[in-house]
C-alpha cells in the first residue's frame, strides 16, 4: 500500500523525505526554520558595507604570504561568484580548482574566464583517476546516497593541504544559508566521516588508496585549532541572490550556465537527475528551488514549472549514461543490478560520526 | 576555413593517465585522456594528437582496448603515436577509429615501415615524427627518445629522408622546448619546412597564442600543435583545458 505524499503549501518539499514534518497550517518544518533563520542573514546597506570592512581587515590581518586568501572554484554560480567578489575586494587569492575526472567544457570555461579577467593564480588538484573511479564504483556498489561526499571530502582535503602549503590562513567559501538551506539530512551524509570512505572502499573496492586526499576528523579538528585556518563565508554576509549573482557573472565575465545546479560535473549531473530519483526515490531540485522559494528568488508557481521539466531527456540520458557506465567501467546489466538493491544507510558501514559528536562537545565545553 | 591547424598534442603514460613532461622529462599527471576528450570534443577543435610516451621504452605495442575508449569518445580527427612497429598494428588503429599514425621511434630500426604503411594505407594516414635535440655542440641533431640519445644525424637531411619514403606530414618536435613556454624553435622548423614539400607540424614551446601566429607565419608550419598551452591554465600551471575559439584562431591565422 502505498501511503499519499503530502506537499507542504509554501514550497516544494513533501513526504518524500523521512524527516519532514508540518504543522497544522500544512506549512513544512523548514519553511519554518527559514522563516526564523533568514532575517538573521538579511542586512541594511550599512550593515553590508560593515559586514565587508570587517572581513576584509579580517583577511588582510591575517595575511602571511603571498596570497591573502584561498578559493575553491568549480565554475559554478556561488564558487565564481565569491572569485567576482575578491575580484571586486582587490583581494590577492590563490584560486584552487579540483579535478575530479569528470569536469564539464562549460565548467572549465566559466574557470577560464574568471581567471583570465581577474588575472589570480590558479592552481589545481587533480585527483588520481584510477582511484577516484575505484572509490565511486565502491560507494555505488555500497547502494549509499552520498556518493558525492568523496569530492566533496577530498576537496575539503585538498583545500586544507593547500592552504597549509601556502601559508594561507583564510578559506572564502561559497557556501552560503540563503540558496543552500534547508537541505533534508537523509538526503546526505558528513562529508568528514573517513572512517565510512574507508570501510567502505574495503569492502568494494579493488585497488589501494595512495594518493586519494583524506582528512580525519582529528585532523580537520587540529587543522582549525592549530594552524587556526579560518573558513569564511561571504555569501552570508551580502544578502546573496542566486539570480542575480548569474546575471553578474555573464554580463561581466561571460559566464554561462549549466542549466542544474552542479550540473558543472558530468558525474553530479547523473548522480542527481538519475541516481537519486531512480534509486533513493530522491530529487535534489526540490529543495534548491525550495531554498531559492524562500530567499524571494522565484515563486512557488515557477518552481512547480522548473520541477516539471523532465530531469534528463531521453536522448542526453541514453548517451551519458552510457559514457558514464564506460568511465566507471560498469556493464548495463551490472549497473541495472546495482541500481535495484535496496538503499543502505551509511551507518550501516563503519562510520565515526560519534567521535565528531565527542569533538563538538569538547569544543563546546573549551570554547575553542 | 583557417590557414593552419591547431593541434593540443597530449602524452599517455603506461598507456593510461594524461601527463605533461618538460624537455622530454619529469612527467607530471594531470588527469584522465577521456574526459580531457570530452571537453576538446565541444570545444571544436582540429585535431588532436595522442602520444604515448612509454610505449616504446616498455617494448610494447599500443594500448588498443584504451585507444579505442578514446576513439569512440573523440569526434576530433585522432592521430596516435607511439609503440607502432608493425602494419598490422597500424591496420588495428586505423580499424578502432584512429585516423593518423605517428611513427618515430621504429624509424631508427626499420626505415622501411613507413614506406611499406604508405603503400597500404595511403600516405595522409601517416605521419612521419622526429624529436631534435641540441648536442653537446651547440648543433641540433635528430633525438631518439626511446634510447634517450642524440644521435648524429642531421635534422633536415633526416626530415628529407622521412619525406622521400612517403610520410604525408612531419610531425617535428624540439625536446628542449618541451614545457618550457618559451616558444617553438621558429628558425629550425623554418629550415625543415624550406626543405620539405609535405606540411609539418610544429611542438614544442607554445606558451601563447602569438607563438602559434609566429610559428605558421614566420616558420611555415602547416599545424601547431601544444602540449602545456592547451592544458595549463596560466603560469601557475593550475591545469585547466582550454582551445581558442574559431574567432581567435581567425584573427591570427588568416
Ligand atoms: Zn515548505
Amino acid at each position: 500500500m502505498k501511503r499519499e505524499v503530502v506537499t507542504c503549501v509554501k514550497c516544494l518539499m513533501d513526504s518524500t523525505d523521512p524527516d519532514i514534518h508540518f504543522n497544522s497550517g500544512g506549512i513544512c518544518n523548514y519553511c519554518l526554520e527559514a522563516e526564523e533563520t533568514l532575517p538573521k542573514y538579511r542586512y541594511t546597506d550599512e550593515q553590508i558595507g560593515a559586514n565587508i570592512g570587517r572581513l576584509l581587515q579580517h583577511i588582510k590581518a591575517n595575511r602571511k604570504g603571498k596570497y591573502d586568501c584561498l578559493i575553491g572554484i568549480s565554475g559554478g554560480v556561488d564558487s565564481s561568484y565569491v572569485a567576482h567578489l575578491a575580484y571586486k575586494w582587490k583581494l590577492t587569492p590563490l584560486v584552487v580548482h579540483f579535478d575530479n575526472g569528470w569536469n564539464s567544457e562549460l565548467a572549465v570555461s566559466n574557470i577560464n574566464k574568471i581567471l583570465d579577467k581577474t588575472g589570480f593564480d590558479l592552481q589545481t588538484y587533480v585527483i588520481d583517476w584510477e582511484e577516484f573511479k575505484d572509490l565511486q564504483r565502491s560507494f555505488i556498489k555500497a547502494s549509499v546516497v552520498d556518493i558525492e561526499m568523496l569530492t566533496d571530502h577530498a576537496i575539503v582535503a585538498s583545500m586544507y593541504r593547500l592552504a597549509k602549503e601556502n601559508n594561507i590562513k583564510c578559506i572564502l567559501s561559497g557556501t552560503n544559508y540563503a540558496t543552500e538551506h534547508g537541505l533534508p539530512s537523509a538526503w546526505v551524509w558528513q562529508k568528514v566521516d573517513l572512517k565510512n570512505i574507508q570501510h567502505i572502499h574495503k569492502l568494494f573496492g579493488r585497488q589501494p588508496l595512495k594518493t586519494f586526499p583524506t582528512i580525519g576528523i582529528y585532523k580537520s579538528f587540529l587543522y582549525k585549532i592549530l594552524h587556526k585556518l579560518d573558513f569564511l563565508e561571504p555569501l552570508n554576509i551580502i544578502n546573496y541572490k542566486k539570480l542575480e549573482a548569474m546575471e553578474v557573472l555573464e554580463k561581466e565575465y561571460g559566464w554561462r550556465y549549466y542549466g542544474g545546479k552542479h550540473y558543472e560535473s558530468w558525474f553530479t549531473k547523473f548522480y542527481q537527475a538519475y541516481i537519486l530519483p531512480q534509486k533513493f526515490n530522491i530529487d535534489k531540485r526540490k529543495s534548491h528551488l525550495s531554498a531559492l522559494i524562500r530567499n524571494e528568488e522565484i515563486t512557488l508557481e515557477q518552481a512547480r514549472e522548473e520541477l516539471a521539466k523532465p530531469l534528463y531527456t531521453v536522448e542526453d540520458l541514453t548517451q551519458e549514461k552510457e559514457f558514464i557506465l564506460k568511465k566507471l567501467e560498469f556493464t548495463p546489466e551490472e549497473f541495472e543490478e546495482i541500481m535495484q538493491a535496496a538503499p543502505k544507510r551509511h551507518d550501516e558501514y563503519e562510520t565515526s560520526i560519534h567521535l565528531r559528536k565527542k569533538l563538538s562537545s569538547l569544543k563546546e565545553k573549551f570554547n575553542f | 576555413m583557417l590557414k593552419a591547424r591547431v593541434i593540443p598534442c597530449l602524452l599517455l603514460k603506461g598507456g593510461g593517465g594524461l601527463v605533461k613532461t618538460k624537455k622530454f622529462g619529469s612527467p607530471t599527471y594531470i588527469g584522465d585522456p577521456i574526459n580531457a576528450v570530452k571537453i576538446y570534443n565541444e570545444k571544436e577543435v582540429d585535431e588532436l594528437m595522442f602520444l604515448d610516451i612509454t610505449a616504446s621504452k616498455e617494448q610494447r605495442g599500443p594500448n588498443f582496448s584504451f585507444l579505442k575508449d578514446i576513439a569512440t569518445e573523440c569526434f576530433i580527427p585522432l592521430c596516435y603515436g607511439g609503440g607502432i612497429t608493425k602494419t598490422d598494428e597500424i591496420r588495428k588503429l586505423l580499424r578502432i577509429g584512429i585516423e593518423k599514425v605517428s611513427l618515430n621511434s621504429v624509424n631508427f630500426t626499420n626505415p622501411g615501415l613507413i614506406s611499406e604503411a604508405v603503400k597500404l594505407f595511403g600516405s595522409s594516414t601517416i605521419v612521419g615524427s622526429m624529436d631534435v635535440k641540441m648536442n653537446l655542440f651547440r648543433k641540433l641533431r635528430v633525438f631518439n627518445s626511446k634510447t634517450r640519445d642524440t644521435t648524429k644525424l642531421d635534422p633536415i637531411e633526416y626530415a628529407l629522408s622521412l619525406e622521400s619514403r612517403g610520410a604525408g606530414e612531419i610531425l617535428l618536435n624540439a625536446v628542449d622546448r618541451d614545457g618550457m613556454l618559451a616558444g617553438y624553435d621558429y628558425e629550425l622548423i623554418k629550415k625543415i619546412t624550406d626543405a620539405v614539400k609535405v606540411p609539418v607540424i610544429a611542438c614544442g614551446g607554445a606558451s601563447k597564442l602569438e607563438d602559434i601566429e609566429r610559428v605558421v607565419k614566420y616558420s611555415g608550419a602547416s599545424a601547431a600543435a601544444a602540449g602545456s598551452l592547451f592544458v595549463y591554465q596560466g603560469g601557475n600551471k593550475g591545469v585547466l583545458i582550454n582551445y581558442p575559439n574559431y574567432q581567435q584562431l581567425e584573427e591570427i591565422l588568416n
